[in-house]
């Protein structure tokens, strides 16, 4: 306990200079530029920047990257209160009640809810990761090509189920992602899979530049291909953050703040899942429910704190387990082991200080994000006044850097231009990418655990079942597909509803 | 918080998608898919067992690409017998816009552009930085050129100069930022 606080303190105190501020104040500014960008996601921001960063010290460039994640968030909203259109897929929760917000002249209100809930519950988050990441990756220490099996498919299954309206589609995204992560050598015998006798394709599919053409090219083909340009609101009161609606609003924060968290937490999930939620949460419960989508402090400060508080939750199991939680950190967690840092069980035995130096990086992230919302909203809002027309060229160009810089292969290029494309026209059909993404991350070890777990157990499918974790995860995963049929999931809405009630009833009424 | 209650409230506050997903398109998807994962349980099954070096049979190389198949065929079957459920051969097929086609051609073009800049203009001798500057000198031109605005619209002398000045400072300051400052090669 006293030595981990030490090694906290240690790493407070080595990120207090010049130089490392300014890393971390740059990536919260590209990241921000990008979020505040429409469509443009924290998953690209983090993707390019891994590419810019791939010289620097381990340490400095995991800082820019976890900068940047936090600061797209954060920019997103910009964009969710003023155009209507989120800035990211996580700030979508924020549009209704920050755009209502800003049709009625509160735009700088709305935008500073914004920044003092993402800074409070960032911090909130960061707290969690302190405390959390060591126990986890404590328990994952005692898990086995069994128990990984089923902690891969389970992400998977709920990535495929929670992101999206449609869960089918988002599982064939995940076995479509599975499926990519398996072209190219194996991991047991170096044998070729899906090559098809081509030597580029035995690398496989890099994850950087795909994801690039996932959330990059697929993003400025469709900004590009949408005929009608959208136009910002007026900006005309104050943007400084405002501490009196957190005091009184404490209790969505917390609130929001622990659900963001949780959400975090469950593998593959992303962002949007806290907002989501938190927003529901607050709805359910908040006074002013008939405010919510017209307006609500209540509702915006719920739909921010929610995916600003998921931020840190995500880093938990990529850090503890090296199963990712979202697509950002799926990227992130590229980054890391690009830097040299393999995330999962082994990473406290390997290097025992980086998870706290990342919880110090994760804190200086918010600094940096309150900074930017005391000094910043007003000049980098003029980015979108970029007509796209000259916009989008350019980050396209960023594209084919981002996916060439990695391993300088002009294949990568080639491997983002398919799959943007692909991604282009499956997102138009309702395929979300999320899925595809921690299925390309999780491939790997869903194979390499299946065949190894079939090994240990000489070919019986028992231990798959009958080991307790294994259990939990398999009755999980099981339960997350039921819920796609009709029957089972109006039984448990039942079930839900009356222990809702039952719950309810024993709370002391709210006026 | 019920699944279901968090969907409810993401329909009522996201606008609308702009490309209704139609029980037609849905077939569509699950042909596809169900083809794909025929393929993937092909090249799994006739995949090389590695028999010749005695590895464990549990351990083949094609077991998880052939589940994963199997599971492609088994979900495009769902999502297949879903749209049939919700009228895919029954309801006619929505006309086509002008708003539509409009979208269309703008699609290709766009993706023609990325290609061509892609795949022709880098990696084949060219300096990056003039690959960049006529790929986005072009791209500003023509996107300009299709869009609604009449005043946009209009090409002259100044917004080609326009457009070429943008091409060149983007293309010379990223070249010079990622291959000078950050020591990043660059195609």
């Amino acid at each position: 306990m006293l030595e981990g606080l030490a090694q906290l303190g240690h790493a407070y105190i080595g990120f207090l200079n010049p130089l490392t501020l300014a890393y971390g104040l740059g990536g919260a500014f590209v990241g921000i530029v990008m979020g505040i960008l429409p469509g443009l996601s924290a998953t690209l921001a983090i993707a390019l920047l891994t590419t810019l960063t791939i010289k620097l010290e381990a340490n400095d460039a995991i800082l820019v990257l976890i900068c940047s994640y936090v600061g797209a968030l954060y920019g997103g909203s910009r964009t969710a209160i003023l155009l209507n259109i989120p800035g990211t897929a996580a700030n979508a929760a924020s549009c209704a009640d920050g755009y209502a917000l800003a049709q009625k002249g509160q735009a700088g209100r709305a935008i500073g809810i914004a920044t003092s809930g993402a800074f409070v519950s960032t911090l909130f988050g960061v707290l969690c990761l302190a405390t959390f990441t060591p126990v986890l990756a404590e328990v994952a220490l005692s898990f086995g090509a069994f128990e990984f099996f089923w902690l891969a498919l389970f992400g998977v299954t709920l990535s495929g189920s929670i992101v999206g309206q449609d869960p089918l589609k988002g599982w064939l995204m995940g076995m479509f992602g599975l499926f990519l992560a398996q072209v190219g050598q194996e991991g047991l015998y170096a044998h070729d899979r899906f090559t098809f006798g081509w030597d580029e394709l035995a690398g496989g599919f890099a994850l950087i530049p795909a994801l690039v053409g996932a959330f990059g090219l697929a993003e400025v083909l469709t900004t590009l291909a949408d005929p009608i340009e959208r136009k910002i609101m007026d900006l005309k009161d104050s943007v400084l953050p405002r501490w009196r609606e957190v005091a009184q609003y404490w209790r969505t924060v917390l609130r929001s703040g622990v659900i963001g968290v949780f959400t975090g937490l469950l593998p593959g999930v992303g962002e949007d899942a806290g907002a989501w939620m938190s927003y529901a949460a607050a709805k359910a419960v908040s006074k002013e429910r008939d405010q919510f989508g017209k307006g609500s402090i209540d509702g915006l400060m719920a739909a921010e704190t929610g995916d600003m508080s998921s931020i840190p939750g995500h880093i938990i199991p990529c850090l503890a387990l090296g199963i990712p939680g979202s697509a950002p950190s799926a990227v992130l967690m590229a980054a890391m082991i690009i830097h040299g840092v393999q995330p999962g069980p082994m990473l406290m035995i390997q290097h025992p200080t980086f998870i706290y130096e990342v919880v110090a990086m994760t804190t200086l992230a918010s600094f940096t994000i309150l900074l930017f919302g005391l000094f910043g909203v007003r000049p980098l809002l003029h980015v979108l006044k970029v007509p796209r027309a000259i916009l989008m060229p350019i980050v396209f160009v960023l594209c084919v850097i981002g996916a060439y810089a990695t391993a300088s292969r002009l294949f990568d290029v080639y491997t983002m231009l398919a799959i943007g494309i692909v991604a282009f026209f499956l997102r138009r059909r309702g395929y979300e990418m999320a899925p595809l993404v921690l299925g390309m991350v999780l491939g790997h070890l869903l194979d390499k655990s299946l065949r190894r777990g079939l090994v240990l157990s000489d070919g019986s499918l028992l231990p798959f079942f009958t080991r307790p974790i294994c259990m939990v995860f398999a009755a999980l995963t099981l339960f997350t597909i039921l819920l796609y049929a009709p029957w089972f999931k109006s039984l448990v809405q039942k079930l839900t509803g009356a222990l809702g009630r039952s719950f309810r009833s024993l709370l002391p009424r709210r006026n | 918080m019920p699944v279901h209650e968090v969907d409810s409230l993401q329909a009522e506050v996201e606008p609308a998608a702009e490309d209704p997903i139609t029980p037609r398109g849905d077939l569509k998807d699950a042909a596809c898919w169900i083809a794909f994962g025929v393929a993937v349980l092909v090249g799994s099954i006739t995949m090389d067992r590695l028999e010749q070096q005695h590895i464990n049979p549990y351990t083949v190389p094609g077991l998880l690409p052939g589940m994963l198949g199997i599971m492609m065929i088994l979900l495009g079957g769902i999502l297949a017998l879903r749209s049939l459920r919700r009228g895919a051969l029954r309801l006619a097929p929505s006309p086509s816009s002008t708003h539509d086609s409009e979208r269309w051609r703008r699609i290709w073009v766009v993706t023609s552009l990325c290609l061509g800049y892609g795949i022709v203009l880098i990696g084949h001798g060219l300096p990056f930085w003039l690959a960049s500057t006529l790929y986005v000198t072009a791209s500003i031109l023509i996107v300009q050129g299709m869009s609604r605005d009449p005043v946009v619209r209009q090409q002259t002398p100044r917004s080609w100069a326009k457009a070429l000045i943008i091409g060149l400072i983007s293309s010379v300051v990223t070249t010079l930022v990622f291959q000078e400052f950050f020591l990043v090669r660059l195609p």
